[in-house]
């Protein structure tokens, strides 16, 4: 229990930190970045309106102090401003539904691949310099080599735009309504095939290498040796004795990659015109919506911090030595 | 240092990496004279690889071969200067915390976790749309967003040199920090910097293409990144123009590729481990053709080793660690095999129950077990003789245990893979078994960690005795544990010995204890088996000039050297993992 509160603290403590980041960059920045914001939504809003917006976000003559208390104020409440690509929702609303499109997709696709890439690791080490140690595994790692988004581009290239196979944009189709159906269920898969399978392809070299790695450390240790010795069937030596202790450092890498992960499938959706949060970040770019930007950036975070710490908590179920301690 | 880059130069791995890399910074230093202008709108826009434009041109009528070539400069510029940069950021704050220690270190490696939690893109995406465009902002950017990682992985170098002689030496003579970080802590870090570099090298071309491709870059520029940018504006998917993303992406992975290439052989050469073992030698007889002398067994012997020779594979060739040797144990008996370390002993040990590495093989001679030939034993039949017949004591049976499971589950899979029955009677095996080594049945529930070293050790053994096998070799079971300890299990070894009648084939370099514990004694020189007789003659007048020195270099019984223990299976899979990791899909970011 303790160990979980003191990593739920620390969740805690790099939350706070990201929201004052959030804080201090647009006022760190040279220029007048706060003016330059706030005159692109000139013309768009009353002058009013504009006031109000200021300051809900802390940007007004009071001292920093004061400012900082009225962000975190409206932050607790949910409140991260008004976009201005989508004028005139709230960036909560706007951030919301792709959040839940990108967990969707990312999600899946990551856990797939470590799944499938732990897996191929396993067998790579356990028959060292068979063709899956010696071939696939050089193969995938070149294939990691690539970019995301361009595996994507390829992907769509290919198998949307040459073959027909899978739709080109979006995460349904336009004609089938959203709902709990089997159409638009079948739908929506059918839409995610081609983003989630570049994810897929471009992260699976890496976790299979790892894994790879940490088994092939494991297999030379005494703990297999006796495994061996007491005449255990091969595949019980495998999975129980090698996969199972080399898997533990490999969830813990899982968790610390899994930021970067995501960095890269918010490209990938870009790719697709998918609806989740790198589309909307690309939109706040492109119209320099600093107030989305800023929301994407917490929202991604915390989500990030979430995904952490149930990797946190997955890490002490399989370690019996910290579940002890906590 | 030569030495060692000569020794990179000789893997593939690096001269393959190296070469490819050399070559994309050749074409990025002198390329961009031999190419036409790349911003200049030179024909018809998407147009399809021609004599003209040999890559086709963009969807504003550029040419795609000059973007690609002139791109890789400000690219490769771009992130070799951030790699360099991340580096040196990293290697500061991780050896000023690691170095430093206490106050400093926590704070420093707080917000070095709190950096590594936050995810890199949407901060490099916030920090990047206030800062004005230009390649500054890029480098500041990722350097930013970046140096986490770094300073994690010297903060542990650090660390672990801090408590080393050479560091504590330029302690004491009161150099000062700055100078102890920097000649005494830096230059022993060389491979881990340049492994480094190359790591946020490859993270720092990966993200740069990646916010560039968002339009954070400066677009009017010429960068890899850019030049997706526009392929995704100009709708390259929707012409069909696939010769406008594609080259630049294949540079793109090369480039990536020719990094991991030479990280991994960077890797390698660190850790040997991870490089490919070499093969075990081929066995030089023929089993079915055995010698007179490998037919005759003692009579009544339980074990009879015969001429038995064995090679391992070194870089040097195959080397004979076990050279013709030739004994027998009777049923009940306990025979100690005493020599240096490296003198073959434990080789002999694992042979027994065909343990050795896969780059060690038995080449010659025969091993018979109650008259079974356990060197011409079939997979199946090996896996059923292993611990029922012959068991075995490790050394290191404090660290041998599997971490991950119970006690009980350890009894559990080794009674259940000979024909056990129910887990509740494997428990119960369990508690009768650890109640005979002197421990607390209960204990069964409990995880090795929760044991102390001694307290392991006799879990080795009551493990050994699950099956009732007829002989337990005994590698060195005691050599970890101190003078107390290890007397206690020595006298309830003989004890159960005395009461189940296995033989014991005891294996140390301690001969004094050798010669108070066993019937008869075997010394072992450079993998010969040069004196064999019975303990007390052993004691009183060895024949071999090699005994007498064994024997006089013992200078009372029970004599003993502790060795710190091991670490178990999960502290050295996480300790492989430590440099690789920066191959993690997260390598890239």
């Amino acid at each position: 229990m303790r160990y979980v509160l003191r990593r739920l603290g620390f969740y805690l403590l790099a939350a706070w930190a990201s929201l004052t980041m959030n804080f201090v960059i647009p006022r760190l920045a040279p220029g007048d970045p706060a003016t330059a914001m706030f005159a692109r939504f000139e013309g768009r809003i009353s002058p009013e309106a504009l006031v109000a917006l200021k300051t809900a976000f802390g940007f007004t003559d009071a001292p920093w102090h004061v400012q900082y208390f009225t962000y975190l104020k409206h932050l607790v409440t949910g409140d991260m401003g008004l976009s201005y690509a989508y004028y005139p929702s709230p960036v909560t609303e706007v951030i919301g539904t792709g959040l839940l499109w990108t967990l969707g997709l990312a999600g899946c696709a990551v856990i797939i691949s470590f799944a499938v890439g732990t897996m191929l690791g396993v067998l790579a080490a356990w028959n060292r310099g068979g063709w899956l140690d010696s071939a696939l595994a050089p193969a995938l790692a070149f294939l990691g080599a690539f970019p995301y988004f361009w595996l994507a581009m390829l992907a769509l290239y290919l198998f949307g735009f040459g073959l027909g196979w899978f739709p080109l944009r979006h995460a349904y189709s336009h004609d089938v309504e959203p709902g709990a159906t089997l159409t638009f269920i079948a739908d929506v898969g059918r839409h995610a095939v081609l983003p989630a399978t570049s994810i897929v392809v471009a992260t699976l070299g890496g976790w299979m290498l790892s894994m790879r790695n940490t088994m092939v450390a494991v297999l030379g240790t005494d703990t297999l040796r006796l495994a061996h010795a007491k005449g255990l069937p091969p595949r019980q030596v495998m999975l129980r004795y090698a996969a199972r202790n080399a898997l533990l450092p490999n969830v813990t890498g899982f968790g610390m990659a899994l930021g970067f992960v995501l960095s890269g499938s918010l490209l990938t959706e870009i790719v697709f015109s998918y609806p989740g949060t790198g589309y909307l970040l690309i939109l706040a770019v492109r119209n320099q919506d600093y107030p989305l930007m800023q929301g994407l950036f917490l929202v991604i975070t915390l989500a990030v911090l979430a995904a952490n710490f149930a990797v946190d908590l997955l890490c002490l179920w399989l370690d019996p030595r910290t579940r002890a301690h906590a | 240092m030569r030495e060692t880059l000569r020794r990179l130069l000789r893997q593939r791995k690096a001269a393959v990496g190296g070469t490819l890399l050399l070559g994309f910074l050749l074409v990025a230093l002198v390329g961009p004279w031999f190419v036409m202008d790349p911003t200049e709108l030179m024909g018809q826009p998407h147009q399809p690889p021609s004599s003209a434009h040999w890559f086709g041109t963009t969807g504003q009528g550029q040419d795609v071969l000059a973007q690609t070539v002139v791109g890789a400069r400000e690219t490769l510029a771009i992130g070799f200067a951030v790699g360099a940069l991340v580096t040196l950021v990293g290697a500061l704050v991780g050896i000023t915390a690691g170095y430093l220690g206490r106050r400093v270190d926590d704070a420093l490696t707080l917000t070095t976790n709190i950096f590594l939690v936050i995810p890199g893109l949407p901060l490099a995406i916030v920090l990047g749309a206030y800062l004005p465009s230009g390649p500054f902002r890029m480098v500041v950017v990722l350097t930013f967003a970046g140096w986490a990682w770094n300073a994690r992985v010297f903060r542990a170098e650090a660390l672990a040199l801090r408590g080393r002689d050479f560091v504590a030496a330029a302690v004491v003579a009161g150099e000062s920090h700055a100078r102890i970080i920097t000649r005494e802590l830096l230059p022993n870090m060389a491979s881990l910097v340049a492994s480094s570099f190359i790591g946020n090298t490859l993270y720092a071309v990966g993200a740069q293409v990646g916010l560039e491709f968002l339009g954070l870059g400066d677009v009017g520029a010429v960068t890899w990144g850019t030049n997706l940018y526009w392929a995704g504006n100009d709708a390259a998917l929707l012409t069909r123009s696939w010769w406008i993303f594609v080259p630049t992406g294949i540079c793109i992975a090369l480039v990536g590729f020719s990094l991991t290439l030479l990280s991994s052989a960077i890797d390698e050469l660190t850790n040997p481990s991870l490089r490919a073992p070499p093969k075990a030698p081929k066995a030089a007889v023929v089993h079915a053709v055995a010698t007179p002398a490998q037919e005759a067994t003692a009579p009544g012997a339980l074990l009879s080793v015969r001429e038995l020779s064995i090679e391992y594979m070194t870089q040097a060739g195959p080397s004979r660690v076990v050279d013709q040797v030739s004994l027998d144990i009777a049923p009940g008996e306990v025979f100690g095999l005493a020599g240096e370390s490296g003198s073959g002993k434990s080789t002999l040990g694992y042979a027994l129950l065909r343990l050795l590495p896969s780059s060690a093989a038995i080449t010659q001679g025969r091993i018979l077990f109650e008259g079974t030939d356990v060197t011409a034993l079939s997979p199946e039949a090996l896996r059923a003789f292993r611990w029922s017949r012959v068991s075995m004591v490790f050394q290191s049976a404090m660290s041998a245990l599997n971490p991950v499971l119970t006690l009980g589950e350890q009894f559990h899979d080794t009674l259940a893979a000979h024909g056990g029955g129910s887990r509740a009677s494997s428990y119960a095996r369990g508690r009768e078994l650890l109640a005979m080594v002197g421990l607390k049945p209960e204990l069964v529930d409990a995880w090795p960690h929760q044991l102390s070293g001694g307290m392991r050790q006799r879990v080795g053994i009551a493990l050994a005795l699950a099956l009732e096998p007829r002989l337990v070799v005994m590698d060195e079971p005691t050599t970890a544990l101190d003078v107390v300890v290890q007397k206690e299990l020595l006298q309830r070894v003989l004890e159960l010995k005395s009461r189940l009648g296995f033989a014991v084939l005891f294996i140390t370099h301690d001969l004094p204890l050798l010669l108070a514990l066993s019937d008869r004694v075997g010394i072992l020189q450079a993998g010969k088996l040069v004196e064999v007789d019975t303990a007390q003659r052993l004691r009183t007048d060895a024949r071999h000039p090699y005994t007498r020195l064994l024997l006089s270099s013992f200078p009372h019984l029970g004599a003993t050297d502790t060795q710190a223990p091991t670490p178990d299976v999960l502290e050295q899979a996480a300790s492989a993992l430590k440099a690789p990791l920066a191959a993690l899909p997260g390598g890239r970011r």
